[in-house]
C-alpha cells in the first residue's frame, strides 16, 4: 500500500511487528505488521488458528479478557499508541468489534439488541426509535421482527442484527470476525454487499477476518494472508486475487494441478524484514 | 377453625411479611441477574441494614443520636457505598475467574459482616427508637388490619419491583445490563464496563436489601440477629420465582410469606412449633424437583 508519510493522515490502525501471547506462554501471533487506511476494507485471510481473530481481539482490546497480551511491537489507532488498551478505551475511540459466532443477546428482543448499540461509554440515557433508522436503512428486514427474541431469529437475521447493532454504535473502525460463517452463499453475498454499501456511505473503515477468501477479497481494498501467526502474503485485493497461491488454496480457482510443496517458494518477502 | 376473618388476617400478615422478604429477595435476584453470583451474604446484608439504624440512631453504639429518618437514609447510603467499595476492593479482582470463587467470597463476606456487627453492637436485641416504632395500622374489611411496617413493606416492595422492571425493560442501561449478563464479551465490545455493571448491581442490591432489613427490624420493634435467617428463607422465594427474575422474586417472596404465616397458624397444631419455618423450605425442595427454573427463570434458547 502506498502511503505518503508527509501527510498528517495516519492509518486508522497500524500494527508494527506485533507479537501476541496468550496466558504468558502461548505464542499466537508473531511479527505481524499491517495497517488499515481510512475508508478501506481490509481482508484478513487464512486458515483456522492462523491468528486472524487474535489480531482483531488485540485491536479492540477484548483479547485482554482472554489473557492475551501484545508482548512486542505496537498497535496504533489514528496515530495514537493503543497497545494493550482495554475495550472500553477502544470503544470510546470509535472501535466496534463484531465477535465471531453472531453473538446476539438471545433472551433480548431484536429491538433490545439494537438498543444495546446505543450504549457507548455509559453516557446514553434516553433513546427513540429514530436512533435505529441507520440500522433499518441497511437491514430493513429487522424492522419486521423487532419484538422477536433474537434467539429465535434465523442465522442470517442474527448476523444482520449484530452488524446493525454495531452500526448504531457509530464506529469509525468496524472489526468483523467471520461474518460469513455458517451462512448460505446467497446470504453471504447479500451481507457482503451491504457491508460494502456501509463502508462507502458511512465512511466506516473495516477489517474483515473471514475464511471465505473469495468473497472477502471481492469487496476488500487490501488483503493479508496469515498462516501460523505470521503474514504470508499481502497486497491490494486486486493483485492478491490473481496470485497463484491464493487461487490454489483459498479461492479454489486454479486450473493447474499443484501441491503445497510446489507452491511454497512463491511466498513473498515479508515486509518487516 | 378456618373462619373467613381469621383467614383474612393471616393472609394479610403473610403478604406483609412476604413483602419484606421480597425486598431482600429482589436484592438477591438483582445480583444474580446481572453478575451470575449467588449471594450467600444476603441475610447478613439485611442484618447490616437493620443494625445500621441502631448504630446511627441510638447513642448505645457510637454515641450518635441522629433523627430516625436521617439514620435510615444514612444506612441506605452506606449500603450504596458498600456496593462500590466491595467492587473496588474485592469483586474487581475476580473478573474472569469462575463464578464459584465469587460465591465463596460472599460466604466469607456474610461471616465478616455478621461478626463485625456482633463486635460493634453485641449479640443482644437492640430496640429501635420510638420514631421507628409506628403504632398506626390500616383497618381492612372483616375486622382485619395491616400494621405500619407491613404497609410500608408492601408499598416499598411494589415501588422497587415496578421500578426495576421498568429499568430493565425500557432503559438503555437496563438492557445492556441484561445483555452483559447473557454475554459479557459481546456487551463489552458495545462499551459496557464489567466493573460498572458490578457496581450498579451490588450498590442497588445492598440498598434495597438494607431497606428490607430495616423494615424487618421495625416489624419486631428492633434489630436482632434472627434477621439473618431471611438469607435462607428468600432462597425458597427466588427459586420459586426463577433466580434471575425480579418479579419472580417478588411473587415468590409473597408466597413464602403466606406459607410461613399459614404454617405457623394452621399447621403448628399438627406438626408442632416450627411449622412456619419448615413449610417454606419443603416448598423450596418441591419447587426444585418440579420446576427447577422456577416461574419466570430464563430458559436458554436452544436451536436445533
Amino acid at each position: 500500500m502506498s502511503r505518503d508519510d508527509t501527510t498528517a493522515q495516519h492509518p486508522v490502525v497500524e500494527l508494527d511487528n506485533v507479537e501476541i501471547v496468550y496466558d504468558r506462554h502461548f505464542l499466537a501471533v508473531q511479527g505481524v505488521s499491517m495497517e488499515a487506511q481510512k475508508g478501506d476494507i481490509v481482508a484478513l485471510m487464512g486458515p483456522n488458528g492462523a491468528g486472524k481473530s487474535t489480531i482483531l481481539k488485540m485491536i479492540s482490546g477484548i483479547g485482554l479478557t482472554e489473557r492475551g497480551e501484545v508482548t512486542r511491537g505496537s498497535v496504533r489507532y489514528q496515530g495514537e499508541d493503543t497497545t494493550n488498551a482495554d475495550t472500553n478505551t477502544m470503544v470510546d475511540k470509535g472501535v466496534t468489534h463484531i465477535l465471531e459466532g453472531r453473538r446476539t443477546f438471545e433472551d433480548l428482543t431484536v429491538e433490545e439488541n439494537l438498543r444495546c448499540g446505543l450504549y457507548r461509554g455509559g453516557r446514553r440515557l434516553s433513546y427513540s426509535e429514530e436512533d435505529y433508522e441507520l440500522a433499518f436503512e441497511y437491514f430493513p428486514q429487522l424492522e419486521d421482527i423487532l419484538d422477536l427474541k433474537a434467539g429465535y431469529t434465523s442465522g442470517g437475521e442474527q448476523q444482520m442484527l449484530v452488524i446493525a447493532r454495531a452500526l448504531i454504535h457509530r464506529p469509525e473502525l468496524l472489526l468483523l470476525d467471520e461474518p460469513s460463517l455458517g451462512l448460505a452463499p446467497k446470504l453471504v453475498q447479500d451481507i457482503f454487499e451491504t457491508l460494502t454499501e456501509i463502508n462507502r456511505e458511512e465512511d466506516i473503515t473495516m477489517i474483515i477476518a473471514d475464511q471465505n477468501a473469495k468473497r472477502t477479497l471481492e469487496i476488500a481494498d487490501y488483503g493479508y494472508v496469515l498462516e501460523n501467526g505470521q503474514v504470508e502474503l499481502q497486497d491490494p485485493a486486486e493483485t492478491l486475487k490473481d496470485r497463484e497461491e491464493i487461487k490454489e488454496f483459498y479461492l479454489g480457482t486454479s486450473r493447474e494441478e499443484g501441491r503445497y510443496t510446489d507452491i511454497k517458494h512463491y511466498k513473498i518477502r515479508k515486509r518487516w524484514t | 377453625m378456618v373462619d373467613a376473618s381469621t383467614f383474612l388476617s393471616i393472609s394479610i400478615a403473610g403478604i406483609g411479611l412476604g413483602a419484606l422478604y421480597a425486598l431482600v429477595a429482589m436484592g438477591f435476584s438483582l445480583i444474580y441477574k446481572v453478575t451470575g453470583v449467588l449471594n450467600f451474604a444476603q441475610g447478613q446484608l439485611a442484618l447490616l441494614g437493620a443494625y445500621g439504624v441502631v448504630i446511627f440512631a441510638t447513642p448505645a453504639v457510637l454515641g450518635l443520636n441522629l433523627p430516625a429518618v436521617v439514620a435510615v437514609l444514612l444506612t441506605i447510603v452506606v449500603g450504596l457505598l458498600l456496593g462500590i467499595i466491595l467492587e473496588r476492593v474485592v469483586f474487581r479482582h475476580f473478573i474472569g475467574e469462575p463464578v464459584l470463587s465469587v460465591i465463596i467470597v460472599t460466604l466469607a463476606l456474610g461471616g465478616i459482616i455478621s461478626g463485625f456487627l456482633r463486635f460493634l453492637v453485641g449479640p443482644n436485641f437492640m430496640s429501635y427508637p420510638d420514631a421507628l416504632k409506628p403504632g398506626w395500622s390500616i383497618d381492612l374489611p372483616l375486622g382485619a388490619s395491616i400494621g405500619a411496617s407491613f404497609t410500608l413493606g408492601v408499598v416499598l416492595s411494589l415501588v422497587v419491583v415496578v421500578s426495576l422492571m421498568l429499568f430493565f425493560r425500557y432503559t438503555v442501561t437496563g438492557s445492556i445490563l441484561r445483555a452483559a449478563a447473557a454475554d459479557e464479551q459481546a456487551a463489552m465490545v458495545l462499551g459496557v464496563s464489567i466493573e460498572r455493571t458490578i457496581i450498579i448491581a451490588w450498590a442497588l442490591s445492598i440498598a434495597i436489601t438494607s431497606i428490607g432489613g430495616i423494615l424487618l427490624a421495625m416489624a419486631s420493634g428492633g434489630a436482632g440477629f434472627t434477621i439473618e435467617a431471611v438469607g435462607i428463607i428468600i432462597f425458597a422465594a427466588v427459586v420459586f420465582g426463577g433466580l434471575d427474575s425480579i418479579p419472580g422474586a417478588f411473587l415468590g417472596a409473597l408466597v413464602v410469606g403466606l406459607l410461613q404465616e399459614y404454617g405457623s397458624f394452621y399447621a403448628t397444631g399438627v406438626i408442632g412449633p416450627g411449622a412456619g419455618e419448615i413449610i417454606p423450605m419443603v416448598f423450596l425442595l418441591v419447587v426444585i424437583l418440579i420446576k427447577p427454573r422456577g416461574l419466570f427463570g430464563t430458559e436458554r434458547i436452544e436451536r436445533i
